[in-house]
């Protein structure tokens, strides 16, 4: 081990899935005691290189070398035992166990046979003092707030003496008061000497915290910069700066006539947090509307709000004049509204009924699919064939059970589903998400067929190729509010970016 | 001929439930041997009392219960929802039930019915308790249900106790139901109860619910999942309340036609210790909530139960070993079908990752 080793060198490192190069030939050298930003899109790569680094994924070539030594993880336990600990997205705590028993689990502190409570706590306690970070090793993890289970995480990471802590996207579960108290925490490790790899796509974190940046697109490293001589627009370029395909700008149908209208709709969450703040907007007939946002800035809460799902609480919504504000969800569908949810497996689908039954749903009390209370089996039967053919679902058979179809077959059949519904607004989250590139062209051509039969679309997507290329107008969302509205045709991924990622407040953090 | 035997042989082997029932045979033989008797004897023994003579009657009798409750526990578990309540429920509705047959001064042919819809009315009304804390309070069903059993039994057995008791009787027990008010039997299997077209029927229409209406599909769409049926606009509380409604109203009518129709008089805790609530719970788990299969699965155990006490009287074999059947066939089939559905999700789950995995 030399003294000047830079505390981890990663060099060449490749990963190929199938269809996909996740990583491609990427270097990657970070300072003992920097915070190094790692930036990309949803697609980057950013997850597969950390979970590279972390065991949990092998790279198929390229070597890793910590503090000069060249290692191979086989498993996250190596990765443990060469000095890295990682805080991972979804905390994996055991709820009903306490803050020291979950810190210590693994590495108990023994009195004979038994663990020694009074010291695992008092080691937890001694340790997150040290680091200022506020938590109480007898709490019992259930009760905890997002916030306080982060810095649990931190501190079973450092309690396996991490020297590097991999943070992947901490603050995409906090509220801003939180991710500031989280900042603290990460310059009090840096100042101990701890190395930060802080994985995030929020340009204004990165401005505000880390001394270098490393930028990802497509699997490939676009940039090393050092933090204080770049800006969240270059950054921003860096990151998004894909050739966008050429489609001809959309015109509006039958223009001016209001579909929906959403005046100063607010959401409070379960914890009082604000995740919605009074957002007002209109989509017109004829038009689709964009939503750019970064996941868990309040678009989900907008479009749970408006699909009825959950509760909005405060505002209101109109559709076709008609106000739904506090109306169930199979109103809202009479009244004109139908859906492509995000989450297809968990709300979209059932994987235990066939294909036909979850192509008939929202569609069962239509007087096409029943006669009184009973069922017009053959209708739906044939109503299910004909989507299969029409959206080209690759299945057996209307019978087959929806659980067997891939990714990309069950969002077709979720879009069939809900594109033949004669409603006037499609609110469209993700449509298409994990779709192969053909499908996507003949997604986005229906897409645009839709709205030129004058009805209107609310488009929810992670691509902002896919948003400028579809849209007249997109929002763009942040911490819960419409930062900016933009006409499609005049602005570019770059500017999107900016505000998506906060980059026009990077100022103000900064100060 | 010896390869189309090994073919049905293999047929019925990969069906988990002739697998099982088979197997669990095989392990009852190795008890019962080694008790000491001879099991194929035993086993004889077994079935012979199950289907001959008055033991086919007493199968049959027993089977209209299992199979009732069955049906009334597979309608809300088919839409996701645990009913555990089925017993309390049952002997609510009994109650009901019963007292309506001995004081309505009405005509027979207008008292059975309606003593019938008493037992309905009753038994709902105690499962709607659960369903409005759950919709309402969040309380969870598969809790409330089971805790109300017991102040369903407290309520009863002080009815019977004191405003309705038998001052006759030394047992904790209504008078008789009037010969005329009971529910007569059927020339059919020695004098089996004329409950049994009811039920019949009942199975019949829940398959035709389930199978060809709006609601029908809906609950099984429920039951699949939940936020799929919120989404496409199923109203999803007022549906819990349905078929808790619907659940207790069958085993109302079921403790009803239990005193009515079989033992005519009210009996504290009578009920209860037969355990049909919870025969007709794994009757309902292992058919998968379908009637047909019911049917079938509940006739089985109702055999298992009359042929083992058959072997007991007769062999001296206890008649717990039809219990370890039936609690071994039990395992077994859940097992397959744990298994099963495992390898599925694990197949789905590959097929996913190589599709949306984040990269």
């Amino acid at each position: 081990m030399s003294v000047n080793a830079p505390e981890l060198e990663l060099r060449g490192i490749t990963k190929r899935f199938p269809g996909v190069l996740a990583n491609d030939r990427i270097d990657l050298t970070v300072k003992t005691g920097a915070i190094h930003a790692i930036v990309g899109e949803n697609g980057a790569g950013k997850t597969t290189l950390m979970s590279i680094l972390y065991g949990l994924v092998q790279p198929d070539q390229g070597e890793i070398r910590v503090r000069g030594e060249l290692v191979r993880f086989s498993s996250a336990l190596d990765a443990i035992g060469a000095g890295l600990g990682m805080v991972h997205q979804a905390f994996k705590l055991f709820p009903t166990l306490t803050v020291a028993e979950n810190v210590v689990y693994r590495n108990e502190p023994k009195k004979g046979w038994f663990i020694d409570r009074d010291a695992a706590e008092a080691g937890v306690r001694k340790l997150a003092d040290s680091f200022g970070l506020g938590i109480d090793p007898k709490a019992r993890v259930e009760d905890l707030p997002v916030g306080v289970l982060q810095r649990v995480e931190i501190v079973k990471a450092l309690y396996r003496d991490a020297r590097v802590l991999i943070l992947d996207e901490p603050t995409a579960v906090l509220a801003p008061q939180e991710r500031d108290g989280l900042f603290v925490i990460m310059r009090r490790l840096k100042a101990a000497g701890r190395t930060i790899l802080f994985v995030t796509h929020k340009l204004n974190e990165v401005m505000a915290v880390s001394d270098r940046v490393t930028v990802l697109r497509s699997g490939r490293v676009m940039a090393d910069l050092k933090t204080s001589e770049t800006s969240p627009k270059a950054i921003s370029k860096l990151m998004t700066g894909r050739d966008i395909e050429a489609v001809a700008r959309p015109s509006l149908g039958n223009g001016g006539e209001h579909l929906l209208r959403v005046n100063d709709l607010g959401v409070v969450d379960d914890a009082g947090l604000v995740r919605l703040d009074r957002v007002s907007f209109e989509v017109q007939a004829g038009e689709i509307l964009g939503i750019a946002a970064v996941a868990g800035n309040g678009q989900s809460e907008l479009i749970d709000a408006l699909t009825g799902l959950k509760p909005a609480s405060s505002g209101s919504i109109s559709l076709n004049g008609v106000d739904i504000t506090q109306a169930e969800p199979a109103q809202r569908r009479l009244a004109g509204l139908a859906y492509v949810p995000e989450d297809r497996h968990r709300v979209g689908t059932a994987a235990g009924g066939e294909v036909w039954s979850n192509l008939l749903m929202g569609y069962q009390r239509t007087p096409k699919f029943r006669r009184g209370r009973w069922l017009r089996g053959t209708a739906v039967k044939e109503h299910a064939r004909e989507l299969i053919a029409q959206y080209d679902v690759r299945v057996g058979s209307e019978n087959t059970l929806v659980g067997t179809l891939s990714g990309g077959n069950l969002q077709k059949l979720v879009v069939a589903r809900e594109m033949t519904h004669p409603a006037e607004l499609l609110i469209a989250d993700q449509p298409t998400r994990g779709v192969d590139i053909g499908a996507i062209q003949f997604l986005h051509r229906r897409l645009l067929e839709y709205r030129d039969q004058g009805r209107g679309i609310l488009l929810i997507s992670a691509e902002l190729s896919e948003l400028l290329a579809l849209s007249n107008r997109i929002l763009v969302m942040y911490e819960g509010r419409i930062v900016a509205e933009f006409d499609a045709a005049s602005t570019d991924e770059a500017e999107l970016g900016i505000y998506m990622t906060g980059g026009h407040l990077a100022g103000a953090v900064h100060g | 001929m010896a390869e189309t035997l090994r073919a049905s042989t293999n047929r019925v082997l990969r069906n988990p439930v002739a697998f099982s029932i088979v197997l669990s045979l095989l392990i009852g033989a190795a008890i019962i041997a080694a008790t000491g008797t001879n099991p194929l004897l035993a086993y004889s023994e077994m079935v012979r009392g199950a289907l001959t003579g008055s033991g086919l009657r007493n199968t049959v009798s027993r089977m209209i219960p299992i199979v009732g409750m069955a049906l009334a526990i597979s309608i809300p578990f088919r839409a996701g929802v645990i009913n555990l309540g089925g017993e309390g429920q049952m002997v609510i509705g009994g109650l009901a039930g019963t007292l309506a047959a001995i004081y309505l001064p009405l005509p027979p042919v207008l008292v059975i019915p309606l003593a019938l819809v008493a037992g309905m009315v009753a038994g709902a009304l105690w499962a709607l308790l659960p369903a409005i804390g759950q919709t309402a309070l969040k309380l969870p069903i598969l809790i409330s249900s089971l805790l109300l059993n017991y102040p369903a039994r407290a309520l009863t057995g002080y009815m019977v106790r004191f405003p309705f008791a038998d001052p006759t009787v030394t047992s904790s027990s209504t008078v008789p139901v009037p010969e005329s008010n009971r529910i007569p039997k059927l020339a059919l299997f020695d004098g089996v109860s004329a409950s049994l077209v009811l039920l019949i029927l009942l199975l019949i229409g829940v398959a035709l619910f389930n199978l060809r209406t709006v609601p029908g599909y809906e609950t099984r769409m429920t039951g699949l999942n939940s936020r799929f049926s919120r989404y496409g606009g199923v109203a999803v509380d007022r549906q819990v309340v349905w078929v808790m409604l619907a659940s207790g109203g069958i085993a109302g009518m079921i403790g009803t036609h239990l005193v009515v129709g079989e033992t005519y008089r009210f009996l504290d805790g009578d009920l209860v210790v037969s355990g049909f609530a919870w025969s007709g719970l794994l009757v309902a788990l292992l058919a998968r909530h379908r009637p047909g299969p019911m049917l079938a699965a509940g006739a089985f155990f109702a055999a298992l139960q009359i042929g083992g006490l058959a072997m007991q009287r007769n062999v001296n074999v206890p008649w717990q070993i039809a219990q370890v059947l039936q609690a071994v066939v039990i395992i077994m089939i859940a097992g397959r079908f744990v298994l099963k559905a495992r390898r599925e999700t694990a197949a789905v789950i590959e097929g996913e990752t190589t599709v949306t995995g984040e990269v």
